[in-house]
């Protein structure tokens, strides 16, 4: 995959009134790849790509298109496509008027801009639909008459805000393969913004995990997902258990917490810098990586003695809710058959346990 | 399923039912059997005689009356809905919130005031010795002519008009989705643009309504017609009038009050209809 950056944002600062949407964003968005960027609502996600799509002026910093400064550039000088929530589709034109809108407006002549709406048409596959109004397709179909009106200019960037989040489930699934390949085969870099983790971490070769304002981790999805990198980041995906405590040494041969569950040892590549002795440190485990058994294990690391407080089954793997003494919640992930053997009724004491590389410590405590 | 009719549905629904067939339904019917009435000795009588329609229908003063009042009204509604519309885009995207209640408010004022009042304060302004004249004189200008004159007319249809079409423009106005207007422009579709391929398509039926409402005023106006164009060139408003006056021709004058409720429902049909093109559901 090529490296070139495509758009920098540059000490990007967004306020609306006193209130700032989003503070000092420094990120860059290579040529050709899928970046999602992820956070709930109001944290600035949308308004990153509207500042991208010249829909709102950034208030400080630079945003740079292909190098060139954009920040002043007025959205229809741009190209830099973008497919709505909504969709945005005009009511008052049929669906091949909709697809060749944008080429319209560029002057392209009739008999190329219907061949390019052709085109486009057909590899969405609602070329039988060309002459329908909106009103008359469905929620899929619609979707992709926005990607086909989007992507008819061949633009070298799609912007998208949750196009998918009126979908049902299903048809969800379904349009996230159908992104995923558009994108692979156009090489057109696609910007996703969402509030849906599976979403972003399906389709997504990176995302961009945003809070207030503020970008929290840019990563691989498998980066973000191993090792999330903020106390925030773990506790918005929620597939991290969390510890906190109070950090008793640090070593060539690790770290040592303190913490409410008990005694903790991580290994010290584990930690993105090395914490102070004395300092409050918090650490994630991937609640597929906990062990589970009924007497302590042997090398009693890590140990922590729980009870069963429920249980849930999703396909293959069993997710086990546990409780420490101190009231705090673990969450396990096991497939069956690693569970066979295992007493789990409610209430039941077990060990839960997990080697000292799978701890990380996270950054700012 | 079954409706069924309640007492309750009855209490409030007839009143209106009465009033409607009363006030409406009987008139209506009644012009119409009037129509087939004759005329002897200033005296109408019961009759069935299609005379009236005849003698009507072939009187070239009818038909120049049915041609001025069509087209005025026509060219009412159209400067009407040219010169309301720019108006009516400024308080729907140019206002705050706040600006735009009290720029609908401004609007309803002229209600307040009897159309006739605001024809006749037009005659202050436009009549030859009156305010306009006098401060052209003032540089040197005038006095121009612009009293009873067909342009006075269309002042007159325009004060009758504007105010309506600017709310009923502004309606359609303010509920077209934003988002439309920013994905025009995130096309490469320029300010002016959008209005012309997104604004006005979005907004088409409350523009075209609006537009039917000036017809509709404009065509049945007997104010401004006598009292700014002077009664000359006369329309069917004056010819009913004038009918009504000459020898006790009611029948005739429900020929032309008919002939005008035809024009106005078959304007009012294909003004629906063109409003709705190409919209299913």
């Amino acid at each position: 995959m090529q490296r070139d950056t495509l758009v920098s944002f540059e000490g990007v600062v967004k306020r609306f009134g006193a209130y700032v949407a989003v503070q000092k964003l420094d990120f860059q968005i290579h040529k050709g790849e899928f970046l999602a960027i992820m956070g709930s609502s109001g944290c600035g996600k949308t308004t990153t790509l509207r500042m991208l799509a010249g829909l709102e002026a950034p208030s400080e910093g630079v945003i740079r298109l292909s190098g060139k400064p954009i920040n002043d550039l007025p959205t229809w000088s741009r190209d830099t496509p973008m497919v709505w929530q909504s969709l945005a589709l005009f009511p008052f034109l049929n669906v091949r008027e909709n697809v060749e809108f944008a080429l319209k407006m560029r002057g392209v002549g009739k008999a190329e801009r219907q061949r390019r709406a052709e085109q486009w048409l057909d590899r969405m596959q609602i070329g039988e639909f060309a002459e329908r109004n909106i009103a008359q397709l469905s929620g899929g179909q619609r979707q992709r008459v926005a990607l086909a009106r989007s992507l008819v200019v061949e633009p070298e960037i799609l912007l998208l805000d949750e196009p998918l989040s009126a979908l049902d489930a299903a048809l969800k699934v379904r349009m996230q393969s159908v992104l995923k390949n558009l994108q692979r085969e156009t090489g057109i870099t696609f910007v996703y913004v969402t509030h849906s983790q599976s979403e972003a971490f399906s389709m997504a070769d990176r995302v961009v995990i945003m809070s207030r304002g503020v970008i929290e981790q840019i990563g691989t999805p498998q980066e973000i997902y191993r090792t999330p990198r903020t106390r925030f980041v773990a506790d918005f995906l929620g597939s991290s258990n969390i510890f906190t405590g109070k950090v008793t040494s640090v070593g060539g041969a690790g770290i040592a917490l303190q913490t409410d569950s008990g005694p903790m040892q991580l290994s010290a590549s584990n930690a993105a810098s090395a914490p102070v002795v004395g300092s409050t440190a918090t650490v994630t485990v991937l609640d597929t990586k906990m062990r589970l058994s009924v007497t302590p294990p042997a090398d009693g690391v890590n140990v922590v003695p729980v009870r069963v407080i429920g249980e849930e089954f999703v396909g293959a793997t069993a997710t086990l809710y546990l409780e420490t003494a101190k009231g705090q919640e673990i969450r396990v992930q096991k497939g069956h058959e690693e569970l066979t053997g295992l007493p789990l009724g409610i209430g039941q004491a077990l060990f839960t346990s997990w080697s000292p590389e799978d701890g990380h410590l996270v950054a700012g405590g | 399923m079954r409706r069924h009719v309640t007492l309750y549905g009855l209490t409030f629904s007839l009143p209106l039912l009465i009033w409607q067939v009363l006030f409406f339904v009987f008139p209506l019917v009644f012009l119409v059997a009037l129509s087939f009435w004759t005329v002897k000795n200033f005296a109408m009588r019961p009759d069935f005689d299609t005379i009236n329609w005849v003698t009507m229908f072939s009187r070239k003063v009818f038909w120049q009356a049915y041609g001025t009042t069509f087209v005025l009204a026509t060219a009412a509604a159209a400067l009407t809905s040219i010169l309301a519309f720019p108006c009516a885009y400024a308080i729907a995207f140019k206002l705050s919130d706040n600006a735009r209640r009290w720029a609908v408010f401004l609007m309803v004022i002229p209600f307040f005031t009897s159309y006739l009042v605001r024809v006749y304060s037009w005659q202050i302004f436009l009549s030859d010795a009156g305010i306009i004249n006098v401060l052209l004189g003032w540089i040197g200008l005038g006095p121009f002519h612009m009293l009873n004159t067909v342009g006075a007319t269309i002042i007159g249809y325009l004060t009758l008009c504007f105010p309506l079409a600017v709310l009923l423009q502004l309606f359609s106005l303010v509920f077209i989705d934003r988002t439309l207007i920013e994905a025009a422009h995130n096309m490469r579709c320029g300010r002016l643009r959008t209005v012309f391929a997104v604004v006005i398509p979005s907004a088409r039926v409350g523009l075209v309504i609006a537009a039917l409402f000036c017809f509709i005023l404009s065509f049945g106006d007997f104010v401004s017609p006598i009292y700014l164009g002077g009664g000359d060139p006369t329309t069917l408003s004056i010819l009913i009038t004038d009918t009504t006056k000459s020898g006790q021709q009611w029948p005739r004058a429900a020929v032309i009050a008919l002939t005008m409720v035809g024009t106005l429902l078959a304007v009012a049909f294909l003004a629906v209809k063109f409003a709705y093109k190409g919209r299913t559901k």
